[in-house]
């Protein structure tokens, strides 16, 4: 006999202090998901002034596109914010990963350690990439 | 019988071409943050490098297919999380509508930045 189950809004912050592993590996898959979705938009949006710079007949080095991504990466804020877009798209990927195989049905059992595994290389891949992300900003 | 919890739509195709995208896009991000970061440095960049780069047509093709798969999988993804939180009736239809104008204006201006780079007329 089946048995009725409420189990609520389960998507209530509020009640963070009894989530589970999972419930965190949830709500950091979100988080990433969009920051990641509303860098796409940005990133189009900055990559759009190739248009303009590939219809003139600017030199080279000195199109809109060219100087706008040379002025961007020359700011220590922006390679800062690289790096967490690496951490967040890295955790997002990994995560992905564990997600994928929970919903084929492998390593039910042990999707807890999967999560802390993600975080803990996305901690390692992450700090590693820092000194070639803020190579000659200094 | 366990009841039915999950807030997806039963037999619902978006479910699975939200995994569809999702293997396809941890090898293409991954590869996508490898060349622009650690082969080639971002601070390194010229409109002549992209340039050459898009105009293969296997680079390109590749970048089209991830813009247009980064787009449904971030927007599905953001409308199922909405979805999640209890969106229901009238706002969930404009928040849907919204949501697809969004990814139209995105594809358009990715494959009109993507066709300036390679050379090719944009019609739009």
């Amino acid at each position: 006999m089946s048995q009725s189950y409420n189990r609520g809004l389960i998507e209530d912050f509020g009640r963070w202090r009894e989530f589970s592993a999972g419930m965190w590996a949830w709500v950091f898959h979100k988080f990433t998901g969009w920051v990641l979705v509303g860098y796409l938009f940005t990133h189009i949006a900055v990559l759009s002034t190739a248009i303009p710079a590939s219809q003139g007949d600017a030199a080279a080095g000195a199109d809109v596109y060219t100087t706008t991504i040379v002025a961007l990466e020359s700011l220590l804020v922006v390679r800062i914010l690289e790096v967490g877009l690496l951490a967040v798209a890295v955790f997002h990927i990994l995560n992905g990963l564990r997600l994928l195989l929970v919903d084929l049905g492998i390593g039910l059992e042990s999707q807890d350690k999967s999560f802390y595994a993600s975080l803990i290389l996305t901690g390692a891949i992450t700090v590693a990439s820092v000194p070639t992300f803020l190579a000659g900003v200094f | 019988m366990a009841e039915h919890y999950s807030s997806f739509t039963k037999g619902g195709r978006l479910w699975l071409w939200q995994r569809i995208t999702a293997a396809f896009l941890v090898v293409v991000l991954a590869f996508h943050f490898f060349l622009l970061h650690f082969v080639h440095h971002a601070d390194e960049v010229t409109l002549a490098m992209s340039q050459s780069r898009m105009e293969t047509l296997s680079y390109y093709s590749l970048m089209i297919l991830f813009l247009v798969t980064a787009t449904f999988h971030g927007v599905n993804g953001v409308y199922n999380a909405l979805v999640n939180q209890g969106l229901t009736g009238t706002k969930r239809q404009a928040v849907k509508w919204t949501l697809v104008a969004a990814s139209v204006v995105l594809l358009v201006q990715g494959v009109r930045t993507a066709n300036a780079w390679a050379g090719y007329t944009t019609f739009f």
